[in-house]
């Protein structure tokens, strides 16, 4: 990649007296892309944001948009925009003037014809053509929310900056946008920046998802990356539903490393990391991994203690003896060509080189890890 | 006299409670004072609690536990009052006002609460007429002895023979000229107001108060100080709208100015114009030669007055030679009875600002009750005040 | 209270709840009829009346104070600049100060500044213009001028002085309101604006001022209305010499008692005031599209 990236972090630290928001941040967003920062709150993904946008100084090292160091450049000289959270529209200006207020300030001015004609474009590209004299409180949440995205578009910035913003929409139109949004990029072609602590929201809209904790980010990559060969135990805990087992190390077979279950079991698993061992580790587990079948069968026997009916699928939490509750998400013909029902036998097999082991530090009990996913879907 | 006045500056705290409270007639700054401190509403109260209070007019002479009293500022030794409280046993409650109006207007509306008020000669007639002040009963007054007082300032509390009224003690309306500034020695209303556009230009100030303002304006022309009639008021007029331009304030309250040497020069009653000099030798009372105001304060006892006993008790009290001198003593105003006056230091009866020749006196004329009622006179003011 | 909850809820409730309604409001309703119905009642029927001889009112019913209006017109004059003048400057003080206070001060010191702006509130009026009176004569800060080499200069009863006493009485009651509505405001308004390209100047013209503008007009009209009836300060650091309604009012209550006269003149500073607050809340509608802030 020789190209100048369109936003670059070198060193970048935040600190906020004793705090420390972010910490020794490295990353450069290839232009045109679609990049999500994702991690749960606090981990400073809003305030990598808010220094691009150049709301808040770093502390140490540098940001670059297009080649540039931003040092000292307040907002309203940089080449970005923003979408923020609850989407700040000006409640005293109407649907037009707020999107024509970025244009009003450009210096040499504009002919008011060309503001009108820009904002009528903008508009219609958020399908809002017709809507330029409401006001902004007369409008739905996903209508102020095309209002934001258009008054930052229409002003042709280098990078556009996503705060959460479909945080306060409902579902259905939360997915609705989540493809307007994607198609937009692809349409104008510029870098979405996107933060959000939603995982499904960044792996569907991304082309690159960076994971971050603590003020670090964790992990890099394409969201089929993340998801499938996650960093570290958190992005695999955070990323997506998984069944975390806690075991030991017990052999390594080349590529492979045994695990011994508190119950005894050894299965596979791939590794991220050397292990040692003896050592405590985490396996990671997806539910969909999991196949389920006839009780002779498959690799754990238990009990199915509970059934969501999700359409297409059905997740089932499975208690298994001396490892806990285990979930799984099967395509409901699978198996007795029929749904498991409560209290019905199941065994439970995968696939070998699915399980994902990682040093677990904090040595968690996989039962909690496993109860809190039970928690979520039932 | 108020200690105070002897020491340091005028910014000091107790020297600038104490300014406040001694203006005397009309000013609205004490006016507001009053009410915005509380003091005003402080005293209603009172006043209303003791209204509630049953004491039936001369019940077996029982003079109850309290009495009010409305009185000028700074008007009375506070001794007095202690030591009525110690020989009677009733506790008086002092209510101070800004105005002769303002006191009738209290009478007027009724249930004022005082057994006893200090009202000035002019306003006795008017309280007659509308009847809401009591006829004394001489006989309760044996400290009281109407020989020993100068006629000239006991004839107004006398309507008909009957007397309503009896006197506290009287007074001039002159000016204060600071004469390290106004070196030009002064001796008339008419150096006065030519002083005013030309020397004394933007250091002169005038009462807030049409009888003196207006009546010390006539008198630039030697008319009548209490004149009612059109072509000499529109002359005083045509004075007064040439004068305002040139003149530093129209305030009753002239104390602070003058002190603090913004003012040079100033309409002034007696009480100041003493005191002013005391404190600032180089500032010297004078008293227009064409004329001007004498006044007199009188004691009256209101007819609604709700512990007149009481009220009899304090009045014969305050008419005792020996109390009374020292009353004098503490507010500096010239006193009315012989028996005082006797009793008065040299230096307070040689002092010609408390009491002037005899020749300066003959001229002054005592304000009438027409003049202060009178509406073309408040217009006149009211134009005055806004030109 | 709203009406539309009443209209689902059973016949009996909505008689239940507009009982208690009528309970919660009913001592303050009495208040306002009390204290502001029958006095303003009063003072319009004085308003038809006549002077009595000795002073006071007399009952008749004539227009005759209404005709004679144009007697006071120099003072109704005055006022009439000196209110929107002295809340004007009132003003140009008072927004940076709220601003500061909202926007800028540290969260710890904004309960202790704001009170600070309070406290002298909480003394009578008039002792603090006694105090200024002090302050700008011959001994306060003239003298000090003098001491440095600048000779008599007069600040006491000049319009300079009226100004500063107008100000100095009347500031927090600008302040505050104008700090609510500054404090109330979404600090990512001013974040997006910056963001899309607004210099400071512009978003403070463009959003900042505009959305405090309920307060301002608040503000604005609040200390316009009761410097309509202001008289003290002109009257003490401006040596009375220019005279305003509240002046008219004063000597024809208390000096002149001429009750009906005076009264004629209330009732036309009232309906001046209504119309005051009826422009000041349309135009803070108008340009920031919000509702009015109420004070506190």
């Amino acid at each position: 990649m020789t190209a100048v990236p369109d936003i670059e972090f070198r060193g970048v630290t935040k600190r906020y007296g004793a705090v420390t928001a972010v910490s020794g941040i490295d990353l450069a967003v290839p232009p045109s892309a679609f990049v999500a920062l994702l991690g749960p709150s606090g981990c400073g993904k809003t305030t990598c944001l808010r220094m691009i946008g150049g709301f808040e100084q770093p502390s140490e090292g540098q940001v670059f948009i297009r080649g540039q160091d931003m040092a000292g450049t307040p907002p309203y000289r940089r080449p970005v925009n923003m979408v923020f959270q609850q989407y700040a529209l000006f409640p005293h200006l109407d649907v037009e003037d707020n999107v024509a207020y970025g244009l009003r300030q450009a210096r040499p001015r504009l002919s008011s014809r060309e503001i009108a004609s820009r904002v009528g474009e903008a508009l219609a590209m958020v399908r809002l053509a017709g809507y330029g004299r409401r006001k902004v409180h007369e409008l739905s949440g996903g209508q102020q929310q095309r209002v934001a995205l258009a008054r930052a578009l229409v002003n042709k910035p280098a990078v556009l900056l996503l705060d959460e913003p479909l945080a306060a929409l409902d579902k259905k139109l939360r997915t609705d946008m989540q493809i307007e949004l994607q198609n937009l990029q692809r349409e104008i072609g510029i870098t979405f920046v996107l933060v959000t602590h939603d995982q499904e929201e960044a792996l569907s809209m991304s082309d690159f998802v960076c994971v971050m904790n603590g003020g670090r980010i964790v992990q890099l990559g394409q969201p089929s990356e993340i998801y499938d060969e996650p960093a570290d135990l958190f992005v695999a805990d955070f990323v997506g539903k998984t069944n975390l087992l806690s075991g030991k190390v017990a052999g390594q077979s080349g590529e492979l490393v045994d695990i011994a279950l508190a119950d005894g079991t050894v299965i596979a698993a791939r590794k991220r990391t050397a292990l040692r061992q003896g050592e405590t580790v985490s396996v990671s587990l997806r539910p969909e991994s999991l196949s389920l079948g006839a009780p002779e069968s498959g690799r754990f026997k238990g009990i199915v203690r509970n059934r969501i009916f999700l359409g297409s699928t059905a997740e089932y939490a499975i208690e298994v003896q001396g490892i806990g509750t285990l979930l799984a998400k099967a395509d409901h013909l699978i198996g007795h060509g029929n749904l498991f029902k409560p209290g019905e036998p199941v065994a439970i097999g995968f696939a070998a080189g699915t399980p994902l082991a990682f040093p677990d530090p904090k040595n968690n009990g996989t039962n909690q890890r496993v109860t809190k996913h039970v928690e979520i879907i039932s | 006299m108020s200690k105070s006045y002897r020491d340091g500056l005028p910014i000091s705290p107790e020297n600038f409670v104490d300014q406040l409270m001694r203006l005397k007639r009309g000013s609205i700054g004490r006016r507001d004072f009053l009410g915005l401190t509380g003091l005003g509403i402080a005293t209603a109260v009172m006043a209303r609690e003791i209204g509630i209070m049953p004491t039936p007019a001369f019940a077996a002479e029982s003079l109850g536990d309290r009495m009010s009293i409305a009185t000028w500022p700074n008007y009375h030794d506070p001794a007095t009052f202690e030591n009525f409280k110690k020989d009677t046993g009733v506790a008086v409650e002092v209510n101070v006002f800004g105005s002769n109006e303002e006191m009738l207007a209290k009478l007027q509306a009724g249930a004022s609460g005082w057994s006893l008020f200090v009202p000035t000669n002019y306003t006795i007639s008017t309280y007659q007429k509308l009847g809401i002040i009591e006829a004394l009963d001489m006989a309760k007054l044996p400290n009281f002895d109407g020989s020993q007082e100068d006629p000239r300032f006991t004839s107004e509390g006398t309507i008909d023979g009957t007397t309503y009224a009896v006197p506290k003690n009287w007074g001039t309306t002159g000016f204060a000229v600071n004469t390290k500034q106004l070196t030009k020695p002064m001796t008339s209303w008419k150096d006065f107001w030519d002083t005013a556009m030309a020397e004394g230009d933007g250091r002169t100030m005038v009462h807030d108060y049409q009888l003196t303002t207006i009546g010390n304006a006539l008198k630039y022309y030697g008319y009548s100080f209490n004149s009612l009639k059109q072509d000499e008021l529109a002359k005083a007029e045509e004075l007064l709208l040439k004068v305002k331009p040139h003149l530093f304030a129209v305030s009753s309250d002239y104390q602070p100015g003058m002190r603090a040497g913004d003012a040079w020069m100033t309409m002034c009653w007696t009480n100041d114009g003493a005191q002013l000099h005391r404190d600032i030798p180089e500032i010297a009372y004078v008293l227009g030669k064409e004329g001007g105001e004498i006044w007199t304060d009188f004691y009256a006892i209101p007819k609604d007055a709700p512990n007149k006993p009481a009220g009899y008790a304090l009045l014969n009290y305050l008419m005792n030679p020996q109390v009374a001198v020292k009353e004098h003593l503490a507010n500096g105003a010239p006193s009315t009875d012989a028996r005082v006056n006797k009793l008065l230091p040299k230096e307070v009866l040689d002092n010609p600002i408390l009491y002037p020749a005899a020749d300066l006196l003959t001229p002054l004329e005592f304000g009438a009750a027409a003049t202060l009622t009178d509406p073309g006179r408040a217009e006149l003011m009211a134009r005055f005040k806004s030109a | 209270m709203s009406a539309g909850t009443g209209a689902v809820s059973m016949h009996g409730n909505k008689l239940r709840d507009n009982l208690l309604t009528a309970l919660l409001l009913g001592p303050a309703a009495a208040w306002l009829v009390v204290f502001l119905v029958l006095p303003f009642i009063a003072i319009a029927v004085f308003s038809v009346g006549e002077r009595a001889p000795e002073g006071g009112y007399q009952a008749a019913f004539t227009l005759a104070q209404y005709a004679n209006l144009p007697a006071r017109a120099t003072a109704f004059w005055n006022t009439m600049m000196l209110a929107p003048m002295g809340a004007l400057a009132c003003l140009l003080v008072a927004y940076p100060v709220a601003y500061y206070l909202a926007l800028q001060a540290p969260q710890r010191w904004r309960l202790i500044l704001l009170a600070l702006v309070v406290i002298p509130f909480w003394t009578s009026l008039l002792m603090r213009t006694y105090a200024w009176m002090y302050v700008l004569g011959g001994r306060g800060i003239p003298a000090l001028l003098a001491y440095v080499g600048f000779e008599d200069i007069r600040l006491i009863n000049t319009p300079g002085a009226v100004l500063l006493g107008i100000v100095y009485g009347y500031l927090p009651l600008m302040i505050l309101p104008i700090y609510v509505s500054l404090e109330r405001l979404d600090r990512r308004l001013l974040e997006a604006s910056a963001d899309l390209g607004a210099t400071p100047l512009s978003t403070f013209l463009g959003v900042t001022l505009k959305l405090s503008l309920p307060g301002v007009m608040t503000g604005f009209s609040l200390v316009m209305i009761l410097l309509l009836g202001e008289y003290l300060i002109p009257t003490l650091l401006g040596g009375g010499k220019v005279f305003f309604i509240g002046n008219a009012l004063v000597d024809l209550f208390l000096q002149s008692r001429n009750w009906p006269f005076g009264s004629a003149i209330a009732i036309t500073l009232v309906l001046v005031s209504v119309v005051v607050l009826i422009a000041a809340n349309r135009i803070s509608t108008q340009v920031s599209g919000a509702r009015r802030v109420d004070l506190i």
